[in-house]
């Protein structure tokens, strides 16, 4: 696939329009899993 | 190799601002809205909706089987003119009536038609009118000896809607020569004979309903409209409400990422990106022994393949994340109850990028239908028409805008008064679970600006 990363220029570029939204689903993923993850603890539904 | 008919006419405009801030921007006014509807919308009100006939008589007469019967009459009659001047008239697309009349009046006029009117293609469906047309001649004619139809397997669901859309989108953006006319032609002949035989072993309404492609394409764009038919009387609800009736079934996702991944190709095919990747990837193929042609039609495809897949990951993956917080649905569960409200984006991808291909080359009819054939008739005295570019580069770039947020926050919308019936004894999970939704959203959108608009960044 030599060509598209030959090509890399154009979609790297692009990529950084969606690192905010990379970063909201981190914080989201952390934030959800970590709260369903207590509630099991305290033997409640997430 | 460009195909003409398949992409609007002045996709490339100059924008007022900067991409950047139209991207960002688009992302806000979805945020905002996705805190709107968590604040102010707390109760479901797409899913409870009422449906009140129109009044008098009006009603009755739009839904009786009379208009019904001249309405296929005249289904039948178009694809009839379409299949004759495809095989019959002059082999240039610009000149003949079947590839405008495809992948202009029917593929993107069918689909405003039925937003704005609800599901007229039902009544104007060829292949119904016809299947009907011979259960009614059987029946009339004592036909007892006929089987009867077999039941629908359930598992089939939507996947052969799924893959008939996929066939023609194939012909559309994949071929090397998708508005050859007699190519349009002897696609609807073999897309007709399919039909047949689907209508043959499960009955005409069951394959309408959920096997044949456009009956189900324009049917849940129908669902969008504020105008729905119930036995027979035409009346109205609060638009968008009908997305809430569509049947969750086997292949609802896929379908939908098939409605969204093939326009999303149509957009990135514009794009410098795939001219070199695409191209490359048809040099490869060329340089493995596939003729050149073939080779290139084999890289469009696997670029349609690519980004229906890109589609369905995406919105899984959100899906994937809702379920972190839900225990009760199975992740199958989930995917197909929200899947319904992908529908509006899926319209907004539409709407946005092939507009110009309705305003402008829709008018290529007017000519079209006085010489059908190309050959120099001028039976309505149309033929010497001309098509008006009335709208300018940049009205046409801020609607694109415009509809593409507006059907994302659509989207979100749907999707979060799904959300409100589906959690109604655990309210607090609604919003958290949707915040999933909301980031998919966002994402379609930015993508959606970027296959639109990057040619002006």
């Amino acid at each position: 696939m030599t060509f598209v990363i030959a090509h890399a220029g154009h979609w790297l570029v692009t990529i950084a329009y969606f690192v905010p939204v990379l970063g909201f689903v981190a914080w989201l993923a952390a934030t959800q899993l970590k709260a369903r993850r207590r509630h099991r603890k305290s033997g409640d539904k997430p | 190799m460009t195909l003409p008919l398949a992409h609007g006419l002045s996709p490339r405009t100059d924008l007022p601002i900067p991409l950047t801030l139209f991207v960002y921007g688009a992302a806000v006014v979805l945020v905002v809205s996705f805190v709107a509807l968590a604040v102010l919308w707390r109760e479901p009100i797409l899913e409870r909706y009422r449906w009140r006939p129109l009044p008098g008589t009006v009603g009755r007469l739009l839904g009786s089987r009379g208009v019904d019967v001249i309405c296929g009459v005249i289904g039948v009659a178009l694809l009839g003119l379409t299949v004759y001047s495809g095989l019959a008239g002059q082999q240039t697309a610009a000149s003949n009536f079947a590839p405008t009349f495809v992948y202009v009046i029917f593929w993107v006029g069918l689909v405003a038609a039925s937003i704005l009117f609800g599901d007229v293609f039902r009544s104007f469906n060829p292949w119904r009118a016809v299947g009907r047309a011979v259960a009614w001649a059987v029946l009339r004619g004592g036909g007892d000896g006929l089987p009867p139809s077999l039941e629908y397997p359930r598992r089939l669901g939507y996947w052969p809607a799924a893959v008939g859309l996929l066939a023609f989108t194939m012909l559309e953006l994949a071929s090397a020569t998708p508005d050859d006319p007699s190519t349009v032609a002897i696609a609807a002949l073999a897309y007709s004979v399919a039909v047949f035989i689907g209508m043959a072993l499960y009955g005409v309404e069951p394959w309408m309903d959920r096997g044949e492609a456009f009956s189900v394409y324009f049917g849940l764009f129908a669902k969008l409209s504020p105008f729905e038919t119930r036995e027979r009387v035409v009346g109205v609800r609060p638009p968008l409400a009908g997305l809430t009736t569509v049947k969750s079934a086997a292949g609802l996702v896929a379908l939908v990422a098939v409605m969204i991944g093939t326009v999303s190709f149509d957009g990135l095919s514009e794009q410098s990106l795939w001219v070199n990747v695409g191209g490359e990837l048809g040099d490869l193929f060329d340089s493995l022994g596939m003729a050149s042609e073939t080779a290139f039609e084999a890289a469009n495809a696997i670029g349609v393949l690519l980004l229906v897949g890109i589609v369905a990951g995406l919105y899984m993956l959100g899906v994937a994340g809702m379920k972190i917080l839900d225990e009760e649905h199975s992740l199958r569960d989930l995917a197909r109850s929200f899947a319904a409200s992908l529908v509006p984006i899926a319209l907004a991808y539409i709407a946005a990028h092939y507009l110009t291909l309705l305003a402008f080359q829709g008018q290529a009819m007017v000519y079209l239908a006085s010489d059908p054939l190309g050959e120099g008739a001028n039976l309505f005295g149309t033929a010497e028409v001309g098509i008006n570019y009335f709208m300018g580069a940049t009205l046409i770039a801020l609607l694109q805008v415009g509809l593409v947020v507006t059907g994302h926050a659509a989207a979100l919308a749907v999707a979060h008064d799904r959300a409100l019936v589906m959690y109604d004894d655990d309210p607090g999970k609604a919003v958290p679970t949707q915040l999933w939704m909301l980031a998919v959203m966002v994402v379609f959108t930015i993508c959606a600006l970027l296959l639109l608009l990057a040619g002006n960044a």
